[in-house]
């Protein structure tokens, strides 16, 4: 008898969510999960106790044994950079995954995001259509509790679960002072607008990252409770470092270790990696498995952006309300796309009371001045910046490094180059930038170093799927090429990025191969 | 009552360009690091007055990181008053003269408005929403993690003057 009928790795918000689904479909799943728990209270409390307010890592318990890459007060050296440009990813290795502290932007795809080779000559097609994704997008939607407008480009044959947050005052302003010009939408999200799931509606924290202190946005800590709720088992603390296949190519175990190095292993009939678009290929290739197409850890792809800091004519103060609540959405596609990067522009809602007192700190403003550019400036200042498509490329890749961890398992290597396309849509969206500017009486602009773009943290493309075994690593459903009882959930599996946060798609993608693991009984469905 | 050194100080103090800065007497009697560094983190953060029980912790924190910073506080609030030094143009002058107090200034100031002492692997939070960052925009916002109230009234027009 085996351990488990389906053994996940990885307890994030893909994981869990088709943990909770194989459950409820009546099969026995066990999750592993390599770094211990997280408890919402503790992480509010040490944010508030935070030195250092805009490290998103910082009130996150850090496991020694499940290492994830840390940039401060010191790097740990964990994600070895091989260049040409450096790609600093946050993530979490936690009871619950990366999602605990996410903006909550949960967008579909554009139908055209899976055609860019057909429509565009760039990049690669989906094995799948916008349509087939359609009814898992509703069901990931319902799950985590999604509210969102309609107008964002994105078909939908259901309305969304609720209408959009209410619109903070700044974006109302915003929106109105750039119309035609541009249509300003609110952002698509996993935050409540009115009690949803058992959760109280946003209050208006301004902290949805690192933390929503009231649950108000959905995250990975209560996916992972609800597979538990329908029936699966946990096992935190397992950093599983090899998984283990029989002669016929079949996987029968997974090896992992205690954090004091014991070695355990648990066998299944079926196996789920989901253990986020780094750690899961890693695993791989720590297990030499999955990989005859040569793709495990290849096309990485993230969103990168650059930005606008400014000073509008009124007063908006930023902070009233959720993080991130509206963008321009006529940059996500068009003819353009043959040339250049598509983009999402967002506007940041984030108090600017850290970012400015750090900078006038900086400046050496003391006396009565603090007091008055600090509310001038916490009033007055906006932000934009771009959120951009990057295309899938075999060269950009996650490999082992020669460094081992804790463990004395192999830590992660990047090999990350910015390519032209990229930085000719950044060029394009300067242009947006002054207009916007300039539609909000801009002044004291502050643009991103040129030339330097920042990470989003959305890892997508190092197992991507396909039709051709040759030149991808799973199937439509996920599952791997090389082993019919392997199935890859996660951001990972998407094979173009788009210009939308990955997640929703990907937790889309994970319950659309629970559902071809075991389908559902329709009775409960 | 305040100490000789630190009555003579706040002479010295009240007779230069600072004199509408300056706090009242409210450090422990004989601890003149201490009132030093409340003078000097009022002129600082601008305020006639700096709470002494808010900045109690912040001196044991700094004074436990670094045995001599109640000297250096009163070594710059000297240098202050003897110059006339303008809060303004403080950290300029401090930075081109490549003052070895250079970076208290900064320091202490981080830590009234931010509530942090300290800095790197060191750095500690000892307030966030009592911070004078915080309390200085209090009537607009709340310190994020804090409700700002109920659903949606967010939306409406924030009426503010600045």
């Amino acid at each position: 008898m085996p351990d488990a009928e389906v053994v996940v790795i990885g307890s994030g918000i893909c994981g869990a969510l088709a943990a909770r689904r194989l459950a409820l479909a009546g099969a026995d799943v066990l999750v592993l999960e390599a770094g211990g728990p997280i408890e919402r209270g503790q992480v509010v409390a040490a944010f508030r106790d935070s030195p250092r307010k805009s490290d998103w890592l910082a009130p996150y318990p850090y496991h020694p044994w499940a290492p994830h890459p840390l940039y401060l007060p010191e790097e740990n050296n964990y994600l070895v950079q091989a260049g040409p440009d450096p790609w600093p990813v946050q993530y979490l290795r936690g009871v619950g995954g990366t999602s605990w502290h996410w903006a909550a932007q949960a967008w579909r795809l554009l139908p055209s995001d899976l055609r860019l080779a057909s429509l565009y000559g760039v990049g690669v097609d989906w094995p799948l259509s916008y349509e087939e994704l359609d009814p898992w997008y509703q069901e990931a939607e319902e799950l985590m509790g999604v509210a969102g407008a309609e107008d964002t480009g994105s078909p939908r044959s259901q309305p969304f679960p609720m209408a959009p947050v209410a619109e903070p005052w700044a974006m109302r302003r915003i929106r109105e002072r750039l119309a035609p010009l541009y249509a300003v939408t609110a952002n698509t999200a996993a935050r409540n607008s009115r009690s949803y799931g058992g959760r109280p509606a946003c209050c208006g924290n301004n902290s949805c990252q690192p933390i929503c202190p009231i649950d108000a946005q959905y995250h990975g800590g209560l996916a992972i409770r609800s597979a538990l709720d329908a029936g699966a088992r946990l096992q935190s603390h397992a950093v599983v470092h090899r998984l283990e296949a029989d002669a016929g190519g079949r996987i029968r175990a997974a090896h992992y270790l205690t954090p004091d190095g014991q070695p355990r292993q648990v066998s299944g009939q079926v196996f789920i990696v989901a253990a986020n678009g780094v750690e899961s290929p890693k695993l791989l290739l720590m297990s030499g498995l999955a990989n005859r197409s040569g793709q495990v850890g290849r096309n990485l792809m993230d969103h990168l952006s650059t930005a606008l800091t400014f000073e509008a004519d009124e007063p908006l103060w930023l902070g009233r309300g959720p993080q991130s609540p509206s963008a321009i959405n006529s940059r996500r596609d068009g003819e353009f796309r043959r040339e250049h990067a598509a983009y999402r522009l967002d506007f940041t809602n984030i108090s600017r009371v850290d970012s400015v007192t750090n900078d006038l700190l900086e400046k050496g403003v003391y006396g009565p001045a603090f007091e008055q550019q600090l509310r001038r400036r916490v009033a007055h200042e906006m932000g934009v910046r771009n959120v951009l498509e990057v295309l899938p490329d075999p060269a950009n890749r996650i490999v082992l490094s020669g460094r081992t961890d804790a463990l004395g398992l192999p830590t992660p290597q990047v090999h990350y180059r910015i390519d032209d396309y990229v930085r000719r849509g950044a060029q394009a969206a300067q242009q947006d930038f002054a207009l916007i500017a300039e539609r909000m009486g801009g002044q004291r602009l502050r643009y991103s170093a040129a030339g330097k773009f920042s990470a989003n943290h959305h890892i997508t493309g190092t197992l991507a799927m396909g039709d051709d075994p040759a030149r991808s690593v799973c199937d439509r459903y996920g599952r791997a090429h090389d082993h019919d009882n392997l199935y890859l959930c996660g951001t990972a599996v998407m094979p173009t990025s788009g210009t939308m946060n990955a997640t929703l798609t990907a937790v889309a993608l994970a319950l659309r191969s629970a559902e071809q693991i075991r389908p559902m009984p329709a009775a409960r469905a | 009552m305040p100490s000789p050194t630190r009555r003579l100080l706040l002479k010295a103090v009240l007779a230069g360009y600072a004199t509408a800065w300056l706090p009242t007497a409210w450090a422990a009697p004989g601890d003149a690091g201490q009132a030093a560094f409340l003078d000097l983190s009022a002129l600082l953060v601008g305020r006639s007055y700096v709470d002494p029980a808010q900045g109690k912790p912040l001196f044991e924190a700094f004074k436990a990181q670094a045995g001599d910073f109640p000297n250096r506080c009163l070594a710059l609030l000297a240098q202050i008053q003897a110059r006339q030094l303008d809060p303004a143009t403080l950290q300029r002058v401090l930075d081109a003269e490549a003052s070895p107090l250079a970076a208290l200034p900064r320091q202490v100031a981080r830590a009234w408005l931010q509530g942090v002492v300290g800095s790197g692997t060191k750095a500690r939070c000892l307030a966030y929403e009592t911070a004078l960052n915080a309390q200085m925009v209090g009537d607009v916002l709340r310190p994020p993690s804090y409700a700002y109230g109920a659903y949606g009234s967010w939306a409406s027009a924030e009426r503010s003057d600045a």
